[in-house]
């Protein structure tokens, strides 16, 4: 009877304990939750013949881990930067134990070019996958899309270009290509890429984010296109961006989904507080 | 309870004399004398590398101690007739099985304190050797092997339990890794499902996957490695949570075992 | 009060087939302070079933058990049995001096006394010569006869034995038939199970037959052995001298002795010609 008694005791107390016990653990600094990859050589050494499964497994963290931090801030104001570099050395130590693992290629450009501006780290691991995954021209894509809009280097992204349509076949690509030997309009190329983007991937997250950033994108080139009509009109640069919707060239002006501000600067483009990160403004 | 003692005394006594186990712990030293050398492979943390590897280490020889000395146990005084010889003198079942299991008890955090000094050893002369940014913290680090230690103990309830279900030493051997896994992945599979991702799952899908969790040990509970890596500060609650945790749910499931293994035909 | 009852014992299995086996039906049997009862049955009869019951091994299906009046489901009824099992196996990483200690620590003996005991059972058993080796490298009747040291090391009132001549050769038989008479005159209580019908003849009080889980008789091995008588030889001599031997049944015995003492012959001996134990035996067995 005691003994009844006692099991039932320590079964409500489970009960009780395990609710706050559970929220308690999804709370953990995401830090803590990504935990240590040590580096690829020496897990190269210690997993043996499971290399695969490791890869995938630490591919796997990441991308539940970045879904958890999108979700938390659904109005996508967030504090993010601190575990990029950590997501990152994750990414790399996969493909380094997997190089011919898709996600990770595709989940550094999606994670790590815009808000955190690592486009020349990221082309670096392109580089890498595209010595093994020879077929898939996604990796030049990615690759030539960020040589030029984020590096502004057209000469390789033109090559970077050449080479994805080579082997897609694609139009599309071919004419891409064809404009990267011109500094065309950056902001339009960019909502082309997104669009694109958002389009071909199946991952709601990642979609999610695509989106945010075309929306942002296209806020720009709105508020641009205005800004250079202003200028027609008026011979001057508006002084505040609020002049545009004052003299009725936009009704109203459009929301930075990151949380930031929209201003002109002293060369008349239009930029926005956030630079296209969560968090870092105010 | 009144043999409690006694039962305890034989089960150390037969650890002690256990061939296998004298093995294992050779092994396990043998292990430490190559993190060392394995930690040279990381170029910038060697420091935080060796402290992976001591950790880590230490997690697999316990794990492999608790699985074995766990779902042994019992089988083996089954199998070799000893438990018809013990249990016909007035030695409760209770007793008996309380008595195996704080043997091993005993035995797993014996082992966890002999593995941490070990540690302890090859993390101060691989940092002595190449020092890092990161300062070397020796509470977080020793706090990662005790809890880990816990971690094992509780892992032992869970083969306890097995044991005393069954007469053959391959379920509770599987029965135990496969809940080990489970509990060590739960957490993650946990916040995928309430997080966007599993909201394109099956409410039934998802309603059971939360009940299991609820039900399995969770043992990223008992994770600090991270802290002891990279010297973070714990958080008094995290170690309040998983104390109250391990106590609540040691308790539960022997008490299970004790009550299994009472009901128990010997024939 | 009995030092063993057991009251409408029962114990069904259920086989592989879920099909219910009766393993033990209905047993009634009660052993009184001072006797050796000798539980005899062919092999699979329910003999180990009753033991194991008797020791809280196994959960009867119905019926009670009491040992000094304390139930078997208790632990603390077994402090006053000293109990052998069926082919014993005992921790063999432990010497037999570890292993007495090992069961008087159970029994709550003082260390000292433990110590003195076992001196004494290992002697009494000839195992003084292997008490300091581990028991894994024992022959199987040196563990049968530490399988009886450690029944008797704290000097319990009531012995249950399974199977205690198992294993062993001859002079280990006629050792344990000694120390089983030798228990009986110190007054201590003896349950044992075996099928050999030699046995039961030599030491029992009482002897009860199991056949197919169904106690089939319990009676004493005088009644026993009395009610098997089915004639008599004579042994006489005539006056004229040459010695004659006629065999009679037991309703001719009177008339017949009568005739020949009438007859002034010299009778020298008169046998019983009896049925023995193992005809008994069998005669039960084949009947149930």
């Amino acid at each position: 009877m005691r003994y009844r008694l006692l099991f039932v005791l320590l079964i409500a107390s489970y009960v009780v304990c395990i609710v706050p016990f559970a929220s308690y653990m999804k709370r953990r600094p995401v830090a803590v939750k990504l935990g240590y990859v040590p580096s690829a050589e020496v897990l190269r050494i210690v997993v043996g013949d499971q290399k695969l499964l490791v890869a995938h497994a630490a591919i796997v963290k990441v991308l539940v881990y970045f879904g958890t931090l999108l979700d938390k801030h659904p109005d996508s104001k967030l504090v993010l930067p601190a575990e990029y570099l950590n997501m990152y050395k994750t990414l790399q130590t996969s493909v380094k134990l997997d190089p011919y693992n898709n996600d990770a290629y595709y989940f550094a450009q999606a994670a790590f070019t815009w808000e955190v501006g690592r486009a020349q780290e990221v082309n670096l691991m392109l580089d890498y996958g595209m010595k093994y995954r020879t077929w898939d021209y996604m990796l030049p894509f990615y690759a030539g899309f960020n040589a030029a809009y984020f590096l502004k280097l057209y000469e390789p992204a033109a090559s970077y270009m050449k080479k994805a349509a080579e082997i897609s076949g694609n139009p599309l690509l071919t004419n891409l290509a064809a404009r990267y030997f011109f500094e065309s309009d950056k902001s339009e190329l960019g909502i082309k890429f997104l669009e694109m983007m958002e389009k071909s991937t199946k991952d709601e997250q990642v979609r999610k984010l695509y989106h945010v950033r075309r929306t942002a994108l296209v806020a720009i080139s709105t508020i641009q296109g205005a800004v250079n009509r202003f200028k027609e009109q008026n011979g001057r640069l508006p002084e505040r961006l609020d002049e545009i919707v004052e003299q009725n060239i936009l009704k109203q002006l459009p929301v930075d989904p990151y949380g930031g501000r929209f201003y002109l600067d002293n060369s008349g483009s239009v930029k926005t507080t956030s630079k296209f990160a969560f968090g870092e403004h105010k | 309870m009144k043999n409690f003692r006694v039962i305890l005394q034989a089960t150390l006594k037969s650890f002690i004399r256990d061939r296998l186990l004298q093995l294992l712990l050779v092994c396990a030293l043998c292990i430490f004398l190559i993190v060392p050398a394995l930690s040279l492979f990381s170029m910038r943390q060697v420091q935080e590398l060796s402290v992976t590897l001591s950790l880590s280490a230490i997690s697999i020889i316990l794990l492999t101690l608790t699985v074995i000395l766990g779902s042994s146990s019992v089988w083996r005084d089954l199998d070799r007739r000893y438990l018809a010889s013990i249990l016909g003198l007035p030695v409760s079942r209770t007793s008996y099985i309380l008595g195996k299991f704080t043997g091993i008890v005993i035995f797993i955090l014996l082992g966890c304190l002999l593995l941490g000094l070990v540690a302890t050893a090859v993390i101060a002369l691989v940092s002595a050797q190449y020092p890092s940014d990161v300062p070397l913290s020796w509470p977080q680090i020793w706090i990662a092997i005790l809890s880990d230690g816990l971690k094992y103990v509780l892992v032992a309830a869970v083969a306890m339990l097995f044991s005393s279900l069954s007469t053959s030493f391959y379920f509770p051997f599987i029965a135990t890794l496969v809940i080990y896994f489970c509990g060590s992945a739960s957490q993650e599979v946990y916040e995928y499902i309430t997080s966007d991702y599993g909201k394109t799952l099956s409410a039934v899908t998802r309603s059971a996957i939360n009940s299991i969790y609820y039900c399995i040990p969770n043992f990223a509970a008992f994770d600090f490695k991270v802290h002891a890596v990279y010297a973070l500060t714990l958080q008094l609650p995290g170690l309040l949570f998983a104390g109250t945790y391990f106590i609540l749910y040691t308790s539960i499931i022997l008490m299970i075992a004790v009550w299994a293994f009472n009901r128990r035909e010997l024939a | 009060m009995s030092a063993l009852s057991i009251t409408g014992l029962s114990k069904t299995y259920r086989d592989k087939k879920l099909q219910k086996v009766n393993a033990l039906v209905g047993l009634d049997l009660a052993v009184a302070h001072g006797e050796v009862f000798g539980f005899l049955g062919p092999n699979g009869a329910g003999k180990s079933t009753t033991i194991k019951s008797i020791m809280g091994l196994l959960k009867p299906t119905a019926g009670t058990i009491q040992v000094f009046g304390v139930t078997a489901k208790d632990p603390e009824s077994r402090r006053r049995i000293g109990y052998l099992p069926e082919n014993p196996s005992f921790f063999d990483f432990m010497t037999a001096r570890e292993y007495l200690k090992f069961v008087g620590s159970t029994y709550g003996m003082e260390l000292s006394a433990i110590r003195n005991e076992s001196v004494r059972v290992l002697e009494l058993l000839d195992l003084t010569q292997a008490a300091d080796r581990p028991i894994r490298g024992y022959s199987k009747g040196m563990v049968q006869r530490l399988g009886l040291a450690q029944a008797l090391v704290h000097d319990p009132d009531m012995y249950i034995l399974d199977e205690p001549m198992s294993g062993l050769d001859p002079i280990g038989r006629a050792l344990v038939k000694d120390i089983i008479r030798d228990l009986k005159q110190r007054g201590k209580t003896i349950f044992f199970s075996t099928h050999i019908t030699a046995d039961v003849e030599a030491v029992c009080d009482r002897v009860g037959v199991i056949a197919k889980g169904v106690l089939e008789s319990v009676d004493t091995v005088d009644n026993i052995l009395e009610k098997g008588v089915v004639g008599y030889a004579i042994r006489f001599c005539r006056a004229e001298g040459a010695e004659e031997e006629q065999l009679v049944s037991r309703e001719e015995l009177d008339a017949t002795l009568r005739q020949l003492l009438e007859s002034s012959a010299v009778i020298k001996t008169v046998e019983p010609k009896r049925k023995d134990m193992e005809s008994f035996f069998l005669s039960v067995v084949l009947r149930s």
